[in-house]
């Protein structure tokens, strides 16, 4: 019982408070400051934004959830064939190891133009910027981990008469899935914030969109609002990645297998 | 050659199952110091061999050879000829790692089928033989746990029992019980010494392993290979009455210096 109350107060009591505070704070400080609303808007006025725009908030919602979503579904099955082919035929791997090397020095989101330009104002070109920027954490990981085995366990594959093949399939491919899904759990923070950008660029729904339209109209709540949807969205894609690499690794211990911050984000979504 | 001579009353079907002659290891490049130092051993079916030595003298090293796992930056010389017998295309060897080696994402079953299924063991008749070997190995009911769940002692036994269950004819065991506290190394011993693993096979089979312990020496083998150094030399071989033997105890101190 001690544990539970105390595992309470430290999930929720405390966030929450801290979170109301900074929250009383804000709307005391632009009420006693008198600042304008195109200036910072009291969080009194950007909850009135977010009841305003319930109708169409959704819609947007949705578009850069889908275009997260599929993103982050495409960057993490081509990473990870990528990073098995790597493995497999090391050639091939010593020649694109330069190549992916080279490409992670340009930030993805800097690519958002070219995509557009490339694949048009619709959804397609979101996804792709999403899955590039999905792709490398995921690629890199699986890769390290293949490649990093514990050499004690090939030792133990090949000391029972095991082959090279093996061992790929006994030791090393297991490492490529717990890889792929850490670097995914790293991917998963930018995933919607990549989205959003592109959005910004082009697009005729999408948080980008939303957010966009509302600095045009000077409607700085409705910016906030947007602003939280995409703080909600990510923390809901980093909790689902959490329980996906849950499931991946039923065998890691417990209290090893999250970190402290994706527990916290997956424990404070309803 | 120098090989040592079998006890025979041990030795139920004869065959040699490993035999090394002149054995040098060294690490490549020829820079650094010699690890094993013409070695000559031969095991027999039948046979339980125990290899002592002081810390760092090549105990592991002489088994990882015989298993064909010198790692990358070791290199047997030119003139080494180590024998092991095959099966398969394939060394007829189980090799039992210094650490458990177990595999921390399958569970305790499916680890101990991990030797029968890399060798190509049928698939019912392994299991059939599993479920029989946790029982006398005390893990019944522990199945189903990760590897991570299970204590010190039987994470060893299931190593054990996977390099038992490939039912390879020479088992090659690197200090299985090293790392548990006393009282239960005792326990494993005397558990293992009733085991009659050299029974285990159906084929006639060997066990090689290594200890630093003279009373596990004792206790489970028939005879015993004492080693120097480093550089690892075979100085002695000594034949015990299994279930301990105080004067072979004795002078295998003597011999290593104890
Ligand atoms: N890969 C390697 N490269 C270079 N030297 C090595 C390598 N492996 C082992 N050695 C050296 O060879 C010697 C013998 O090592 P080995 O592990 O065989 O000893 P051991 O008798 O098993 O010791 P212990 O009882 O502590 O397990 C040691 O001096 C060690 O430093
Ligand atoms: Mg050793």
């Amino acid at each position: 019982m001690d544990a539970l109350a105390y595992g309470v107060t430290r999930r929720v009591l405390l966030p929450v408070t801290s979170v109301l505070a900074l929250l009383l704070v804000w709307e005391a400080a632009v009420r006693a400051l008198d600042l304008a609303p195109f200036v910072l808007p009291a969080p009194s006025r950007v909850a009135q934004a977010a009841v305003r725009t319930a109708d169409v908030l959704p819609a947007h919602v949705a578009t850069t959830l889908a275009e997260a979503v599929l993103g982050l579904l495409l960057g993490a099955v081509a990473g990870t064939l990528l990073a098995l082919g790597v493995v497999l035929r090391p050639r091939v791997g010593d020649a694109l190891e330069p190549l992916v090397l080279l490409t992670q020095t340009v930030p993805t989101v800097v690519l958002a133009p070219l995509l557009i330009l490339w694949a048009g104002f619709g959804l397609l070109p979101k996804v792709l910027l999403v899955a590039l920027t999905v792709f490398f954490p995921v690629f890199v990981s699986a890769t390290s981990a293949m490649r990093s085995a514990d050499t004690d366990l090939l030792d133990v594959v090949a000391g029972l008469g095991g082959h090279a093949r093996d061992q790929l399939v006994i030791v090393r491919l297991p490492g490529a899935v717990t890889g792929a899904v850490a670097g995914l759990r790293v991917a998963a923070t930018y995933t919607v914030g990549a989205a959003v950008v592109a959005e910004y660029l082009a697009g005729q729904s999408g948080l980008g969109v939303f957010i966009q339209r509302s600095r045009k109209a000077y409607a700085v709540d409705q910016i906030l609002v947007g602003v939280i949807a995409v703080a909600l969205l990510t923390a809901l894609l980093v909790g689902a990645v959490g329980l996906i690499e849950r499931a991946a690794t039923p065998w890691r211990p417990r209290a090893a297998s999250t970190p402290a911050s994706s527990r916290h984000l997956t424990s404070e979504i309803p | 050659m120098t090989t040592f001579p079998g006890t025979d009353r041990h030795d139920r079907r004869g065959g040699v199952l490993a035999e090394a002659d002149r054995l040098t290891v060294g690490v490549r490049g020829g820079t650094g110091p010699t690890i094993l130092d013409d070695v000559a051993l031969s095991v027999r079916a039948g046979e339980f061999v125990a290899v002592v030595g002081p810390s760092g003298c090549g105990k592991s090293t002489l088994l990882r050879a015989m298993a064909g796992l010198l790692p990358p930056s070791l290199v047997a010389s030119g003139g080494a000829r180590i024998d092991v017998a095959t099966g398969g295309g394939r060394r007829d060897v189980a090799w039992m790692p210094q650490r458990d080696g177990l595999l921390p994402w399958r569970r305790a079953w499916s680890n101990a089928l991990l030797g029968a299924r890399i060798a190509g063991r049928d698939v019912a008749a392994s299991e059939v033989r599993a479920a029989e070997l946790f029982e006398r190995f005390g893990l019944a009911g522990a199945e189903r746990r990760w590897p991570h769940e299970l204590s010190g002692g039987m994470r060893r036994r299931l190593a054990l029992l996977r390099t038992v269950l490939a039912d390879r004819r020479l088992l090659l065991l690197d200090e299985p019980f090293s790392g548990l506290d006393a009282l239960t190394r005792r326990r494993m011993n005397s558990w293992l010494s009733d085991l009659d693993l050299v029974g285990t096979s159906t084929r006639g089979s060997a066990v090689v392993l290594v200890t630093h312990d003279v009373d596990e020496a004792v206790l489970l083998a028939d005879r015993v290979l004492v080693m120097s150094g480093p550089p690892g030399r075979v100085v002695d071989s000594v034949a015990t009455r299994k279930g301990g033997d105080g004067q072979a105890r004795r002078r295998l101190l003597e011999l290593l210096g104890v």
